[in-house]
């Protein structure tokens, strides 16, 4: 891919994604026109030429890296070797959140026909998420405010305004679905909804009730409905490829699935100790918050004060006074809530993010879904059998059932080598978490992280690039991604860990896969790798 | 020299003379706070959430230091053009001295408490104040040759 820029314009020179021909694909020079992403990545849209249907560059920017990538390899996608198209996706698709009050009025329903068959009409209000994304329609709003007097008298009373939707002051339920209409995994009922929707954009109205016109799907409840049923008919992994096999959200962006089955959520009986999503995060920084609007922004935009405890405290406050009792850890990592009750088990954009279905850490829960649990995901040199140990010693957790090489291998080190896609991503991410290096060390790592750089999905492998380049050693390790044999890198890591490593330091414990000489017990290594969960996933971030 | 001094004493170009240059100075000195919040990055002045208190006390500057300058103008004119006669000088005074102080204070009490894109409560003395300064520009406006001074058919 060629870019340039023509005074005020950028343009792109590439392989036509929709060529469908035999043969080479011919070149196309199309016009970017638009961007979404602001903080890890940018994907770049650019104009077919064909009424308003845009389609997605072939490569995405990283903002971390100031680097191109091309697009399969930003996404935890089956391999498929080429980024393919998504023409028209934006149009159907993304429109919903990435615009307000958008409307992608195609013809015939995306997919039904070939792409370049059908007309896009797509039509928008505002991009991006403007102020009726949240508040509803706000034309009385804005034709009532004229009046100052009436401004000021709800600005010296603190009054409701009827006139606008304010999602702080709806019922837990109601404020967390004005978030939820974005981030859950959710369908039309039917094809007469989605045409609906075409024409006349999404009926949700913030303060309405979401299910009313929209299916969210939430297995832990929905999984038999007859909605359910008919979307698996045809789409079969619409559940594998977003959730764990216990119902819980694994993708990103889709939070409002985790928060719906979270205790905080649907055990709370009282609406001012229910958590919702503000509860914790706020969509305008707050007057208090002392940090720059850009740290909040990048911070996820939480409220003021909620970066530590607070966020858990302002309802279980008995916790305040002695929270070591309760966690028994000392220091900050594992005094955090967040990092026991909301873990990095869930992917997207390159990265592991934290779930937002609030939950303790079970080694069950880990054995029957493959979920990683908040203690291994930060111990990552222990076994599944040493976490059963201590929650059973401390919280009187069960213990489950342990196959031998749960009892006897860092939990880890089974889930890098023989997980799916999806588990080995968290595991190559949390080798580079600052928390887990410090209680895991990191000297062990090298070698496993190394037997990832040949894994057959690219984004795994870039993540590996990224924990293996923090360590000591790897600082200059030079990789490509993209490169079709790996072998060579693999070696390669190999050999920096060799030589940085003195072989006096090294660990020695065979739950990491080392010798009593701290070698790397090559034959259980491989062995381990051929067991590989090669189940072919894209996960739906 | 004519007499722009009331019957009970007030020497009106020096009351106005010293008032323009002391509160020339006072917002002058506000100017200069508020660039130091600028060299400083001040949150509670240049966050995007205080776009309002910005907005405020840089309309408070900017009329505290015009309207400073008209009270100078104000004494200026009495001393330079003594055939004028001001109707109700004693009012006009009155008028102008709270103009400059209601005017560019409302809008800096207004900046301390904003309410998102609305002022404080404090912006209520603003039109009072530019209301008090329509009156006394008018009543300047109607100022009228006075045949008692001497050498005024001259001009």
């Amino acid at each position: 891919m060629q870019l340039e820029r023509r005074s005020n314009e950028f343009w792109a020179d590439f392989d036509d994604p929709d060529f469908r021909g035999t043969g080479e694909p011919p070149r196309i020079t199309r016009q970017v026109v638009m961007l979404t992403g602001s903080h890890q990545q940018q994907q770049y849209w650019y104009s077919t030429g064909r009424e308003r249907l845009v389609s997605k560059l072939p490569a995405i920017y990283l903002i971390a890296e100031k680097a191109w990538i091309p697009r399969q390899a930003a996404f935890l996608h089956a391999p498929i070797g080429s980024s393919g198209s998504d023409t028209g996706a934006w149009n159907a698709v993304c429109i919903a959140c990435h615009t307000t009050s958008g409307r992608p009025e195609i013809d015939s329903p995306f997919g039904s026909r070939p792409v370049l068959k059908q007309v896009f009409e797509s039509q928008v209000a505002e991009f991006g998420i403007a102020c009726e994304s949240c508040h509803g329609p706000g034309d009385a709003h804005a034709q009532a405010n004229r009046n100052p007097v009436r401004r000021y008298r709800l600005h010296l009373t603190g009054g409701n305004d009827p006139t606008i939707v304010q999602p702080m002051k709806l019922t837990p339920a109601a404020s967390s679905q004005v978030c939820g209409q974005c981030h859950s995994v959710w369908e039309f009922y039917d094809i007469a909804g989605e045409r609906q929707a075409n024409t006349a954009g999404l009926p949700y109205r913030p303060g309405d009730e979401l299910r009313d016109t929209r299916f969210v799907a939430q297995p832990t409840v929905n999984i038999n409905s007859p909605t359910m049923k008919d979307i698996l008919s045809g789409d079969p992994a619409f559940v594998t490829d977003s959730f764990w096999s216990d119902g819980m959200i694994r993708v990103s962006g889709r939070e409002y699935n985790g928060l719906v089955d979270s205790p905080c959520f649907k055990l709370a009986t009282d609406a001012r100790r229910t958590m919702t999503c503000l509860s914790c995060h706020t969509m305008h920084e707050a007057r208090n918050d002392p940090q720059p609007v850009g740290d909040w922004a990048a911070a996820h935009q939480l409220g003021a004060g909620m970066k530590g405890n607070e966020a858990c405290l302002q309802c279980h406050p008995a916790l305040r006074k002695n929270l070591e009792l309760h966690t028994k850890h000392r220091g900050p990592s594992g005094n955090l809530c967040y990092n026991c009750h909301m873990p990095y088990t869930t992917y997207g954009l390159l990265r592991s993010l934290r779930s937002h279905q609030i939950s303790s850490p079970s080694v069950g829960s880990s054995v029957s879904t493959g979920r990683p649990n908040a203690c291994n995901l930060c111990h990552l040199d222990k076994t599944l059998a040493w976490t059963a140990g201590k929650l059973g010693q401390w919280y009187k957790s069960p213990i489950p059932a342990l196959s031998q090489e749960e009892q006897t291998i860092s939990a880890a080190v089974l889930w890098s080598l023989r997980g799916d896609a999806g588990q080995r991503a968290l595991i190559a991410w949390s080798m580079g978490w600052k928390p887990a290096q410090e209680a895991s060390g990191i000297s062990w790592m090298a070698p496993l992280l190394g037997q990832l750089l040949d894994d057959p999905y690219e984004a795994v492998r870039l993540i590996t690039y990224r924990s293996l380049h923090g360590l000591p050693g790897f600082g200059e390790f030079k990789y490509n991604v993209m490169a079709q044999d790996q072998r060579m890198a693999v070696a390669e890591a190999s050999a920096i860990w060799e030589r940085t490593v003195d072989p006096k330091t090294r660990r020695t414990e065979p739950e990491l896969l080392l010798d009593s000489h701290g070698n790397v017990n090559l034959d259980l290594l491989k062995q381990l790798k051929r067991e590989r969960n090669d189940r072919p996933m894209s996960l739906r971030e | 020299m004519p007499d722009k001094v009331a019957p009970h004493g007030v020497d009106y170009p020096i009351r106005h003379l010293r008032f323009g240059w002391y509160s020339f100075l006072a917002f002058a000195t506000l100017g200069l706070v508020l660039e130091t919040l600028h060299g400083f990055k001040i949150r509670a002045y240049l966050d995007l959430t205080n776009e309002t208190r910005r907005l405020m006390w840089t309309l408070a500057h900017a009329h505290g230091t015009l309207l400073s300058l008209l009270n100078v103008l104000f004494a200026l004119t009495l001393r330079l053009f003594p055939e004028v006669r001001v109707r109700h000088l004693k009012a006009v005074s009155n008028c102008l001295i709270l103009a400059t102080l209601l005017l560019p204070g409302g809008f800096l009490i207004a900046g301390f408490v904003t309410y998102g894109g609305d002022p404080g409560i404090g912006i209520l003395v603003v039109p009072i104040g530019a209301v008090l300064l329509l009156i006394a520009i008018c009543m300047l406006a109607r100022g009228e040759r006075d045949p008692g001074i001497p050498g005024s058919r001259n001009r």
